[in-house]
């Protein structure tokens, strides 16, 4: 259905658009044809503090919000997913191991120290030690480390050909640290960070706030504010009323119950866009009866994911069509609703085919032995998480299957979502995307060798033919080949239905209505606010 | 009374060692590898045993107990797992905020539970004494995330008299305090009303009204001297109490604190850090205890301390 197809940046724009309404339209035109207020402080609450603010140490989210404004990466990634330069002007392609960097002259850290090939080398050095690797070097690829050409170029290389490594250049987590700073504060480092970005490191109150001051140096388009401040507000409701009280001008991980309201009042923005991440289900093929395929096509079958999206997940995320969402490069939707429309009859149809006639009491059952399957979920991890769980079962209950479903603390989930001798028929999941590239997800989740430990194929998907497709994919330099690989990929993961997709899940702030120039980025990890400015 | 203070202080030792096995015991039970949940969701097997090596996760509990209690001895509580710093730092800075807000609320349970406790009392079966039942009922009905959220929506959002969070100038300390300290006025409220019940019909109850004293003399100088015994005793508890909805009250409004440090450090767990939170809130309560029963002697001139 090519008429149906949409790029990715049409889509971007197009859920942006039906995200924050017209409304939202007009005031960006209007935003385009003022210009910047100068000055001010921008308040933002989010609900946990970053352990670390150095990013060796620290990749979640709340700390690479605050950090991105430090730090700066090679390349960027722009919130229509496109790589540009950073701290790198132009780069080339030498090989399918390699790219050249050229920096930027003239560049200097925080703390007057330059930021040149030899600082460059220092952080990939640091990053990529095997004795001692930083955080991102787990999920950077198969990057072998840097070689500097001359004070300002640099060449990246991977010890094999991987199509994503220029993308991944541009992670928030690849950002640069000044190497005579790490040096100074040694351990401390993760308090006192030092790097090149529009905006520099203030004050850190832990578990307080943080603030960052304007970088009056800064060698590229001089942000608007004179401070940004991270709050910390644990408690959902009291971050939403720290907004109305003005205590807060933007907050991250907004209630969700409350984002129809706050859209209607014109004294609030809400911004949003399709994330990276998808919720879904991870069915254990291992452990029968998930290994018959019929099975799962009753689950997905019987399972009102259309329903669950619009009455549960509502504005926090859209039906998911694949197990990458639309903002990924690679993705094509799985037409899950075509395949397998909601239809208990046809459902009870694949089960009877699979031996599961209907006892006593109408639960299914083959042989005497009732159909019974085990559930691991979270609750409070990923929005309505606990209730789509709920929901799911109650879809199973009517079906006649029984859901034994447990809704353990999310750091049991961690474990069984590790464990290598996984005995849970299926498990609440998500996957969040860290480079935008399918790649990321369809490797780790799906390839026969990253089942548990190794990686991340909690669905214990074992097929050659899958896995041939991906490999090609990764080390194609033709991004066209790429996508139709991946095109192909999605397809046979929606034959054999491992995953159950519920939503992508949008990244969602709330602020107030003089908060201009906000944009939201599909990568959770990327917070654009060097270039806010507060029209009071 | 030195010796008392000794062997008092000698037998906290052992109450320490327990607490921190018990704690050592129970992070390593839990299910929740600390390195996983450090490393992420990008993390291979091998990286996650290259960590657990590092932080040495992978040497026996026991090892790892009688390790903690040397440092401890050197006075060193050790270095967070997660980000390297030393955790008597971490702590200290929470702590400060969390005896700030206990201190407040101290004041405010001492202030208001005792002088509502005494005059319910004294106007026993008066409106004041049923207005003042009800409402310690009800404080002490209401949860502190409950009563913190309502007093946010009345205080900062409806009246904006007073910041919804965070810790700053005293205006900050408002709410937070009050909301901690209303279950625990409550209690005292009560124990001080009916210990004051049971001295207020005593002969030198009616001796000092006899000889012309003042009601507030004699309440305060004459009956609540006496009565206060069973009221310190509460206090003390109490005391637990006021931390343990310092957790709560601290995420509610945002505060800083012991509590906040110690959910945080479970939930990504960082179990030195959980080791140095809970051996300071345990050692809090057992000095606390301790100056309760000393308090006794300077109340009550008939303890003698052996």
């Amino acid at each position: 259905m090519p008429g149906n197809r949409m790029t990715r940046r049409q889509f971007v724009r197009r859920s942006m658009g039906s995200l924050a309404g017209a409304a939202l339209a007009s005031a960006a035109a209007q935003e385009a044809s003022a210009a910047p207020v100068r000055g001010g402080t921008l308040t933002i609450a989010r609900p946990v503090d970053a352990t670390s603010l150095d990013l060796f140490t620290d990749s979640s989210a709340p700390a690479s919000w605050v950090y991105g404004l430090i730090y700066e990466p090679l390349v960027t990634l722009d919130p229509s997913m496109r790589v540009g330069p950073g701290l790198a002007s132009s780069w080339r392609v030498l090989s399918p191991t390699t790219i050249r960097f050229t920096l930027r002259k003239g560049v200097k850290f925080h703390d007057g120290t330059p930021c040149d090939a030899a600082a460059i080398k220092f952080n990939f050095d640091r990053t990529f030690d095997p004795k001692k690797p930083g955080i991102w070097a787990s999920f950077a690829g198969p990057v072998k480390g840097l070689q500097v050409v001359d004070d300002s170029t640099v060449d990246v290389v991977a010890t094999e050909p991987f199509a994503p490594l220029l993308l991944n250049m541009s992670m928030v987590h690849g950002g640069m640290v000044s190497p005579a700073a790490v040096r100074k504060y040694g351990a401390d480092f993760g308090r006192h960070p030092v790097g090149t970005g529009p905006f520099k490191f203030e004050e850190w109150q832990p578990r307080d706030h943080i603030t960052l001051s304007r970088n009056d140096d800064y060698w590229g388009e001089k942000p608007p504010l004179d401070r940004i401040v991270f709050k910390v507000i644990p408690d959902d409701s009291a971050r939403m009323i720290a907004l109305r009280t003005g205590e807060a001008d933007m907050v991250l991980v907004p209630l969700v119950d409350q984002l129809p309201a706050l859209r209607r009042d014109p004294n609030y923005t809400v911004a949003g866009t399709v994330g990276t991440r998808v919720v879904f289900l991870s069915l254990t093929l291992t452990q029968p009866p998930m290994d018959d395929v019929r099975v799962r096509r009753a689950i997905i079958m019987a399972t009102d994911r259309k329903s669950i999206q619009a009455n549960l997940v509502q504005s926090a995320g859209t039906l998911a069509d694949s197990v990458i969402t639309p903002t990924t490069f690679g993705y094509a939707p799985m037409h899950l609703e075509s395949r397998y429309p909601y239809d208990p009859k046809a459902a009870r149809a694949l089960l009877a085919a699979a031996g599961y006639r209907p006892g006593a009491g109408g639960a299914l059952e083959r042989g005497g032995s009732p159909l019974v399957l085990s559930m691991i979920g979270s609750r409070g991890r990923y929005p309505k998480d606990a209730e789509i769980a709920q929901a799911f079962q109650a879809q199973m209950h009517d079906l006649g299957v029984r859901v034994d479903l447990q809704l353990p603390e999310y750091p049991v989930v961690i474990n069984a979502l590790r464990t290598p001798t996984l005995n849970v028929h299926v498990l609440f999941s998500a996957y969040g995307n860290l480079t935008g590239d399918a790649d990321f997800t369809l490797v780790n989740c799906f390839e026969s060798d990253q089942v548990p430990p190794a990686g991340w194929n909690t669905f214990r998907y074992i097929n050659p033919a899958y896995d041939k497709l991906v490999k090609a994919a990764r080390v194609s330099l033709n991004a066209a080949e790429r996508k139709q690989l991946y095109a192909q990929a999605q397809d046979v993961l929606a034959r054999d239905v491992p995953a159950v997709p519920f939503y992508n899940m949008d990244n969602i702030a709330v602020m107030r209505s003089y908060v201009k120039g906000f944009v939201p980025h599909p990568v959770e990890y990327d917070l654009r606010v060097a270039q806010v400015w507060l029209q009071k | 009374m030195t010796r008392f203070l000794v062997r008092r202080a000698a037998a906290a030792i052992p109450i320490m060692l327990g607490v921190v096995f018990i704690v050592m015991g129970t992070m390593d039970v839990i299910p929740g590898d600390p390195a996983a949940m450090m490393l992420g969701q990008g993390a291979t097997q091998d990286m996650v045993t290259r960590l657990r090596a590092e932080l040495g996760l992978d040497r026996p509990l026991a090892v790892r107990y009688v390790e903690y209690l040397g440092r401890l001895l050197r006075g060193d509580l050790g270095h967070s797992i997660v980000d390297g710093r030393p955790v008597s730092e971490e702590i200290r800075q929470a702590w400060t905020a969390t005896l700030e807000l206990g201190a407040a609320a101290l004041v405010l349970t001492v202030v208001v539970g005792v002088t509502a406790g005494a005059f319910a009392a004294h106007w026993r079966d008066s409106v004041f004494d049923g207005a003042s039942r009800v409402l310690a009922l009800v404080g002490l009905s209401m949860p502190v995330f409950w009563t913190g959220i309502v007093f946010i929506l009345v205080f900062s959002l409806e009246l904006r008299w007073l910041p919804s969070g965070g810790r700053g100038a005293w205006p900050h300390l408002v709410l937070p305090a009050v909301t901690l300290a209303i279950p625990s006025a409550a209690t005292i409220a009560r124990v001080t009303r009916s210990a004051m019940l049971g001295v207020l019909h005593e002969d030198y109850v009616r001796t000092a009204y006899a000889k012309g004293a003042h009601d507030a003399a004699v309440l305060f100088r004459h009956a609540l001297r006496n009565a206060i015994i069973p009221v310190v005793t509460v206090l003390g508890l109490q005391l637990g109490q006021l931390l343990g909805g310092a957790i709560l009250t601290e995420t509610v409004f945002s505060w800083p604190g012991v509590g906040r440090l110690l959910v945080q450090a479970i939930s990504s767990r960082d179990y030195i850090l959980v080791e140095g939170g809970v051996l300071l809130l345990a050692a809090t309560f057992v000095v606390t205890n301790l100056a309760v029963d000393v308090a006794y002697a300077y109340l009550d001139p008939r303890v003698v301390y052996r």
